[in-house]
């Protein structure tokens, strides 16, 4: 058994990416893997965006990284600095700056690139997608 | 909301925390000013690691985090200077933090 | 801890890619995190001297390498192929770097983690 840290750097929508993580994630985890945790960077941020609203029948990653969070406790980590540049910010952020509305809450969580080298080496393999 | 300090019957913008939004605004007489904020006195020491870090961020556009000003100031003052205690004392809430800010730089990144 | 290998295949500007690799390599230095940086493909644009994107309003971020030492990043590598089939030299480049052919990659990829921008 193995634990891993994984990386997702493209956005929900345009490609496939970030569904292929969660599918890897998923398997991961049924496999009788530990996820040392899922960390959002580049344009990959853009899961964490809660103001994601597809259509009722399309695929809606924001609520499968919610749910993946939910039953396994996998946490969901956003790099702060990449978020903010791509409009994605919470609450205590927009507040720095005197933004009305927030997009970033809870099961995501805004961290700093020192907490992606934690996963890393806490986990025996990084995969990025 | 717009911030700024005034300095010389002249508006110069910052950030909500104070940082410059411009970095060519900074004149030296306004560093006393800005260590005003920080509740930090500028002194002959002080002064050399504001300086330093300005030269820092104009040489390499990006203002040192804690690791790399430290072993840069060892390398130009030696490692009375060159270490983490000295400009703590200095600077009590970071020296990256208080230095770049008295020096005029833009706000650290969060994650660096 | 073994070492972390970021990979640079991108030119700078017309993505965030170079810019957001720096980012990481200046972090986990930060953390005392070992990092071998590469840059291979068209990444090795990264690197050359005098680039001036003030004209298109960027940053220029390539005044960042020259502070590596700072940060303890040792291991800059640039790949001989890709440099050889881009008619540059080491001459052109604005830091002092190690040359590597692809076998010689490849067996950098061996540590524990790999990021590619």
């Amino acid at each position: 058994m193995a634990s891993f840290c994984i990386l997702v750097t493209h956005s929900p929508f345009d490609t496939q990416r970030a569904y292929s993580a969660y599918r890897f994630a998923d398997a991961a985890i049924n496999g009788g893997h530990t996820l040392a945790g899922i960390f959002f960077y580049q344009s990959g941020v853009n899961n964490s965006n809660n103001f994601q609203t597809p259509h009722a029948d399309e695929l809606n990653m924001y609520q499968k990284w919610k749910t993946l969070n939910d039953l396994h406790l996998v946490p969901l980590n956003v790099c702060v600095t990449a978020a903010n540049r791509r409009g994605i910010i919470n609450k205590e952020d927009a507040i720095e700056r005197d933004l009305v509305h927030y997009n970033l809450t809870a099961p995501f969580e805004e961290v700093g690139l020192g907490e992606l080298i934690e996963l890393i080496n806490g986990s025996d393999r990084t995969i990025q997608f | 909301m717009e911030y700024f300090i005034e300095f010389k019957n002249r508006k110069i913008a910052t950030d909500k925390l104070g940082y410059l939004l411009d970095v060519q605004d900074w004149k030296p007489e306004m560093a006393p000013l800005l260590a005003q904020s920080e509740n930090i006195e500028m002194d002959e020491n002080r002064w050399e690691v504001v300086n330093f870090v300005r030269e820092f961020y104009l040489e390499y556009n990006t203002s040192p985090a804690i690791r790399a000003l430290v072993k840069a100031m060892a390398q130009k003052f030696g490692p009375d200077k060159g270490n983490s205690r000295y400009l703590h004392r200095l600077f009590p809430k970071g020296p990256a933090k208080q230095a770049t800010k008295i020096a005029g730089l833009p706000k650290p990144a969060k994650c660096l | 801890m073994s070492a972390l290998t970021i990979i640079n295949r991108s030119a700078p500007y017309g993505s965030a890619d170079g810019l957001e690799a720096l980012d990481l390599c200046l972090a986990a230095a930060s953390f005392g995190q070992q990092v071998n940086f590469i840059f291979l493909d068209d990444g090795i644009f990264q690197l050359l001297s005098n680039q001036a994107p003030n004209e298109i309003e960027h940053k220029n971020y390539s005044k960042t390498f020259a502070a590596l030492e700072f940060y303890d990043v040792e291991y800059i590598y640039v790949c001989e192929e890709s440099l050889a089939a881009r008619n540059l030299s080491t001459k052109d480049l604005c830091i002092e770097v190690t040359l590597l052919n692809k076998q010689e990659i490849v067996a950098m990829l061996n540590t524990n983690a790999v990021v590619t921008f």
